[in-house]
């Protein structure tokens, strides 16, 4: 209750002050630490931290949509990695098992357990906004990682989307020769990053007007009912040449599909992500390609992130959209998986 | 008794009708052995769950732990192949391993059922959470895969005359589970249990046995499913196999179980798993958009019932007074 009043208070006087920004955005850091305050002294710490500093114990909650993929499994890992060399630093874990509901509490829960910092898979954009509105309120930098929270925060970290798409449909119809038919397998739809994936592919390969794309049906992002998906594209239809699949895992159902048909190496299968095993079906010619973001290093890129924030006096009311940090992506083929050092594969 | 044989016959009808319906509108690729072979693919791991549970659903239980032992035994199978060195010997210790872990998960859910009165609902719940937990824990939360021996991949790969093996698995327990519950006295005893346990029990049959074997049979089926779905994705990861108690209830209940125990046959939980699996498939040979075919999995699947209901409904009423907690609400 009291946050909520502090904030409407800012507000007020933000808006009296409108127009000079310096004294706004000075009323601004005297509202956040008052708020912090409060917030902060049930944790015995202070406003502002020096992560680096043994004395300070920090803790950084890192809030999953669903840690059991490997795609979550990396960020993780590779936060851990960047914070291990701090001993006073601990990473608290949670896992909203792809519920919006549930991932808006543990935000919240972060906050009241006095987490200097978030590090969030934003589950709902929508759904998330006002519990990452109310951590920033409460001076606590939320940083959300592949998935969007639509409210103004203090960054996102991210793979590419609809550009991973483009990618993967431009080097496909390069494999293809610019002419042929291609089906896709798609995830479940309503998730910004797959759906931006999927929308970057079709507007691409539309510009090849020899490329036909037959057809787009759901895996829900599980690899056995891809393999059965794929099955039916090929009872289907007897001439397919390229097959496009929204995530790695989905990518290798289908290609373990088109192995036990026989008909490996006459279509070229893409998927997106670069988890290891897709790699190593490249290796082998069972994929044509995949796009690769390396998941420990967009993890520890969102911990850094998030240590710069702490320690900062940065504050995400000086912002009107949220800063963005764009992974580099490695377009990955046969000829170019060799690139991607053993140590790097997640 | 004409009537009664017609009832009988509705389940397989709509089978045929879906069957026509897709043949008709898709006749290159839906009648096809291949195609067969894939929607009996795509449906057998749960139809062999769903095989064993049915004792559970009889006995008046339930088992939610189901999706996250599928995962649970799958990692038991593949960590225990790998620890082994990836030969068939090693596949062997790596099916018994997992079908002791479904076991034994089964006797638990038995014990705490009967022993400590816990209800079913809430101790699978639980300890679906628990497998999940427990199966991140064992896999650190990756994905260990699993591409060799043959004898590994080829459980969800080799094709006997144009069907792969999970298909034949399927039947033989289905089968198994059909001449148990039919066939012998054993068999009816968990009709009996679910129907009236006091009544069971004071006509001499251990209830409290039969429980348990229920959920053992359930927790071995459960295993069964999660090597198959292991072999079929060639890895393990905790996730494995989550949401399949869905399919499983779905199935059963289309199958006409009823989950209050007592009443359910295997052939109709084998119908239930088809009529999914066929659902699924016409869906993607039609074409249909993603963002229409839950819509018109429930449709069709509301259809099927209502036709199956109303073949029926004679003779489930007249079932429907022989059940013995009918007559104790009317109390």
């Amino acid at each position: 209750m009291k946050k909520t009043l502090t904030r409407r208070s800012f507000l007020k006087s933000a808006a009296i002050a409108a127009g000079a920004s310096v004294v706004a955005s000075t009323g601004l850091a005297a509202a956040r630490d008052q708020v912090t305050e409060t917030a902060a002294a049930a944790a015995g710490a202070k406003a502002r931290l020096d992560p680096y500093s043994a004395e300070n114990k920090i803790k950084i909650a890192y809030i999953a949509h669903d840690i059991s993929t490997p795609n979550n499994q990396g960020w993780l890992e590779g936060i851990q990695r960047e914070c291990s060399a701090w001993e006073n630093i601990e990473i608290l874990q949670y896992d909203a098992q792809e519920d919006a509901v549930k991932q808006a509490s543990y935000v919240t829960d972060a906050v009241n357990q006095g987490c200097a910092a978030i590090i969030l898979q934003c589950s709902d954009g929508t759904a998330l906004a006002p519990a990452v509105d109310e951590a920033e309120a409460a001076g606590v930098p939320v940083v959300t990682v592949n998935l969007d929270a639509y409210t103004v925060h203090s960054g996102l970290v991210m793979a590419v989307d609809y550009d991973a798409g483009r990618m993967a449909a431009d080097e496909m119809a390069k494999q293809m020769g610019g002419k042929g038919n291609v089906v896709i397998i798609e995830g479940v739809a309503g998730l910004s990053r797959t759906d931006n994936l999927e929308q970057g592919f079709k507007d691409t390969i539309a510009k090849y007007p020899d490329i036909k794309v037959l057809d787009a049906q759901p895996a829900n992002f599980q690899k056995e009912t891809a393999t059965t998906v794929m099955n039916s594209f090929m009872q289907n239809y007897p001439e397919i040449h390229g097959v496009f699949v929204i995530n790695d895992a989905m990518a290798e159902g289908a290609a373990l599909a088109v192995d036990s048909a026989g008909k490996t190496g006459t279509m070229f299968i893409w998927g997106a992500d670069g988890e290891k095993d897709a790699l190593t079906m490249i290796e082998n010619g069972q994929m044509a390609g995949t796009i690769y973001t390396n998941s420990w290093d967009e993890g520890s890129t969102a911990a850094k992130l998030a240590l710069f924030l702490i320690d900062s006096e940065y504050s995400y009311t000086c912002l009107t959209k949220t800063p963005q940090m764009i992974m580099e992506c490695v377009v990955v083929t046969k000829e170019t998986v060799g690139s991607i050092p053993e140590a790097d594969r997640w | 008794m004409k009537k009664l044989n017609l009832s009988r016959l509705t389940k397989p009808l709509i089978l045929v009708l879906c069957f026509a319906a897709l043949t008709i509108l898709r006749p290159k690729a839906f009648p096809t052995v291949s195609n067969l072979s894939n929607v009996l693919w795509s449906i057998s791991v749960y139809g062999i769950m769903t095989s064993g549970t049915i004792f559970v659903f009889l006995v008046g239980g339930i088992d939610l732990s189901i999706g996250s032992l599928c995962g649970l035994t799958g990692v038991a199978c593949v960590m225990t192949i790998q620890a082994l060195g990836r030969t068939n010997f090693a596949v062997v210790m790596g099916i018994l391993a997992a079908i002791a872990v479904g076991a034994l998960a089964g006797l638990f859910h038995g014990l705490t059922v009967t022993r400590f009165r816990v209800p079913a609902f809430l101790i699978t719940f639980a300890t679906s959470t628990a497998y999940l937990g427990l199966s991140m824990l064992l896999t650190n939360n990756k994905i260990i895969s699993c591409t060799e021996p043959a004898l590994f991949t080829g459980i969800s790969n080799y094709k006997l005359v144009g069907f792969p093996v999970p298909v034949y698995l399927m039947i033989v327990v289905a089968l198994m589970s059909w001449f148990i519950l039919s066939k012998t006295s054993l068999g009816r005893s968990f009709y009996a249990v679910g129907g009236n346990a006091p009544a069971s029990r004071l006509s001499g049959i251990n209830d409290t046995g039969v429980t348990m074997l229920a959920y053992v049979f359930s927790g071995i089926t459960t295993a069964i499913g999660g090597i198959v779905l292991a072999s079929m994705t060639q890895q393990c990861k905790a996730m494995n196999g989550s949401g399949y108690e869905n399919y499983v209830i779905m199935s059963a209940v289309i199958g006409g179980v009823s989950l209050l125990g007592g009443v359910g046959t295997v052939p109709g939980c084998i119908f239930g798993a088809v009529l999914i699996g066929l659902l699924n498939n016409g869906l993607n040979l039609m074409s249909v958009p993603a963002t229409e075919h839950d819509l018109v999995k429930g449709l069709v699947i509301i259809a099927a019932m209502a036709f199956d209901a109303a073949q029926h409904q004679d003779s489930a009423r007249k079932s429907l007074t022989k059940l013995p907690w009918l007559k104790k609400k009317g109390m």
